[in-house]
């Protein structure tokens, strides 16, 4: 089996993961509590130094696993890739030792302006192309595997050709990159835009499946929110039950970025994604 | 000519940053239509909108984040004229949102919506709240090793060059703005505002801003300092225009300033340079000795 067949592409599994985030960085550093390992957003720390990268320091001195998720890298935007975010993306790696990278699979930038948010791309073979050959450039420049992320999104596009499930496992077959698999994301665009997620978990390539996030999100009811505002809703974690079942034991990360709640709450959301993982491989074994 | 998925792309992001609904731009709505796909339950314009919705409101919340005391001076509204009028002329360019604010004191400088008769008061205000962004995240440099300062000369002080603290920033400022601010933070009335002169220092201690009020003489030293003048001269420059007993006790003051600034971390070196160097940073000028 060639390391592009394996399971995770060959990448470890590492249990059950929370976010690092401001509010609990007192909390960590002084009670060291057990934790598999800490995801952190890397625009948060590619600045030349201050808190967060006194912080970060310390964390990794306690040993901390840390896995990097980016925002803004723009693979599906139209203007030429961003050499000094890479360079300094780079560094940062080097830094965190983390054993891959991931970022979501979207445009954030237009003709100059970055407007901050994941923006949805048409699922079309020119789009699916262009962000393939931008993923590889980016997997050959930081040297680490990048992991491209499904989003949540409010719109679609007449141009599309193809389902969303088609369209990202077209892309990371082709640029021969990993899949972050983000569960949530997939229920809050099925809501969106009438598909069923159970079609798209079974639809994506399941050997290049890296890493899985959780969170919750906010209805509206004409839509809903990826807020990131509160528990996972129990659909979302019907979905990671069959998520589990398909793909195995793969690194899953529990998102919570707004109204965050005490680490304790945070670390009880993560013991029920440990729960259900474990339920499910044992069934597997049986 | 751009590919289409550029061209959808420059479409998008300009509907985004629109600030009213896309629905009151008919043009713009059909242009969001060919492309949008909408549903049962919402039109091509309202799924637009909620990425416009949330352009402003991630940029608008961010710029009141890293500007407190601008927000309490003007009020929420007045603060968001602004902050929109800025974003227009100004839309955000770089990836992190750190760097949102690059052009807000230019931009206020120019800025006619302030309040009449507090316009210099908001513009100052605006270029103390900035200076914190690069004072919260910039890179450390080591501390002074006190060891430099003891083996130190009379002599040297002629010629050596103090170094301050990179991230240390010196403001003369016309009113009292960090009281805005800090009252601001704490979520206290505001003090009131007159004109009063303060020459103030803003730097980072312990990974936490302070600010330490000033005497104007020790502001002037600060800012030769800088310059790259050795201490010696840089206290003749001060002394220029004190009296006979000012300047008499002017080496008392500068040692006791000195030894505070050093304490707290503002001096982070003394390096030897060359006479020619001193020279230049006098700006030619030789000072006697
Ligand atoms: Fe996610």
């Amino acid at each position: 089996m060639s390391p592009s067949e394996k399971p995770r592409l060959g990448l470890p599994d590492l249990g059950v993961g929370v976010g690092l985030r401001r509010k609990h960085h007192e909390h960590i550093l002084t009670n060291r509590p057990a934790v598999d390992w800490f995801e952190i957003i890397s625009e948060n720390y590619m600045v030349p130094g201050g808190r967060p990268m006194v912080t970060l320091d310390r964390v990794l001195g306690l040993d901390y696993r840390l896995i990097q998720h980016g925002v803004s890298l723009c693979i599906g935007g139209s203007e030429p890739l961003d050499r000094d975010y890479l360079r300094r993306l780079k560094e940062l790696v080097r830094r965190t030792r983390t054993p891959w990278v991931s970022d979501h699979l979207c445009w954030t930038r237009a003709h100059g302006v970055d407007l901050h948010d994941l923006l949805p791309l048409p699922y079309t073979e020119e789009a699916l192309r262009h962000v393939a050959g931008r993923a590889r450039m980016v997997q050959d420049t930081l040297e680490v595997p990048l992991l491209l992320e499904n989003v949540s999104s409010y719109l679609t596009y007449t141009a599309s050709t193809m389902t969303e499930w088609e369209f990202l496992s077209g892309v990371v077959e082709e640029a021969d990159c990993g899949l972050l698999l983000d569960v949530n994301n997939i229920y809050v665009s099925g809501y969106n835009h009438g598909f069923d997620g159970a079609t798209y978990v079974d639809a994506i390539p399941a050997h290049r499946v890296v890493q899985i996030h959780l969170a919750g999100h906010t209805n509206y009811g004409k839509y809903i929110i990826d807020t990131h505002s509160d528990p996972v809703i129990e659909p979302v974690w019907e979905l990671y039950r069959r998520a589990c079942a398909r793909l195995g034991p793969v690194s899953t990360l529990i998102e919570w970025d707004e109204d965050i709640p005490s680490f304790e709450a945070l670390l009880a959301e993560a013991d029920k994604a440990r729960a259900i993982r474990d339920e499910v491989e044992r069934a597997r074994a049986a | 000519m751009p590919g289409p998925l550029e061209a959808l792309q420059e479409m998008l992001g300009e509907a985004f940053r629109r600030e009213a609904p896309v629905a009151e731009d008919p043009g713009l709505a059909a242009r969001c239509a060919e492309h949008v796909k909408g549903n049962d339950r919402l039109t091509p314009a309202e799924q637009v909108d909620l990425y416009r919705r949330q352009f402003w409101m991630r940029h608008l919340g961010s710029l009141e984040e890293d500007y407190p005391g601008l927000r309490a001076l003007l009020g929420a509204a007045a603060f968001e004229a602004f902050c929109r009028a800025y974003l227009q002329a100004h839309p955000p360019a770089s990836f992190t949102l750190r760097d949102l604010g690059d052009d807000i004191v230019t931009f206020a400088e120019g800025h006619a919506g302030f309040p009449e008769g507090q316009e210099a008061l908001c513009r100052e205000l605006v270029r103390y709240e900035h200076a914190f962004i690069d004072v919260l995240d910039g890179a450390e440099p080591p501390p002074l090793d006190p060891a430099r300062l003891a083996v130190m000369t009379e002599e040297d002080w002629g010629t050596a060059r103090v170094v301050l603290h990179p991230l240390l920033r010196r403001f003369r400022l016309a009113y009292p703005v960090h009281e805005i601010r800090d009252a601001a933070r704490a979520g206290s009335a505001l003090p009131e505002v007159t004109l009063k002169a303060v020459c103030l220092l803003l730097f980072r201690r312990d990974l936490t801003m302070r600010w330490m009020e000033v005497d104007p003489l020790a502001l002037t030293l600060l800012d030769a300092l800088a310059r790259g003048v050795p201490l010696l001269p840089a206290c003749e420059l001060c002394a220029a225009g004190l009296s006979e007993e000012e300047t008499a006790q002017l080496g008392e003051r500068v040692q006791g300033w000195f030894a505070h600034w050093a304490s707290s971390g503002l001096i982070v070196n003394v390096a030897h340079i060359a006479p020619q160097d001193a020279v230049e940073a006098l700006g030619g000028e030789v000072v006697p000795h």
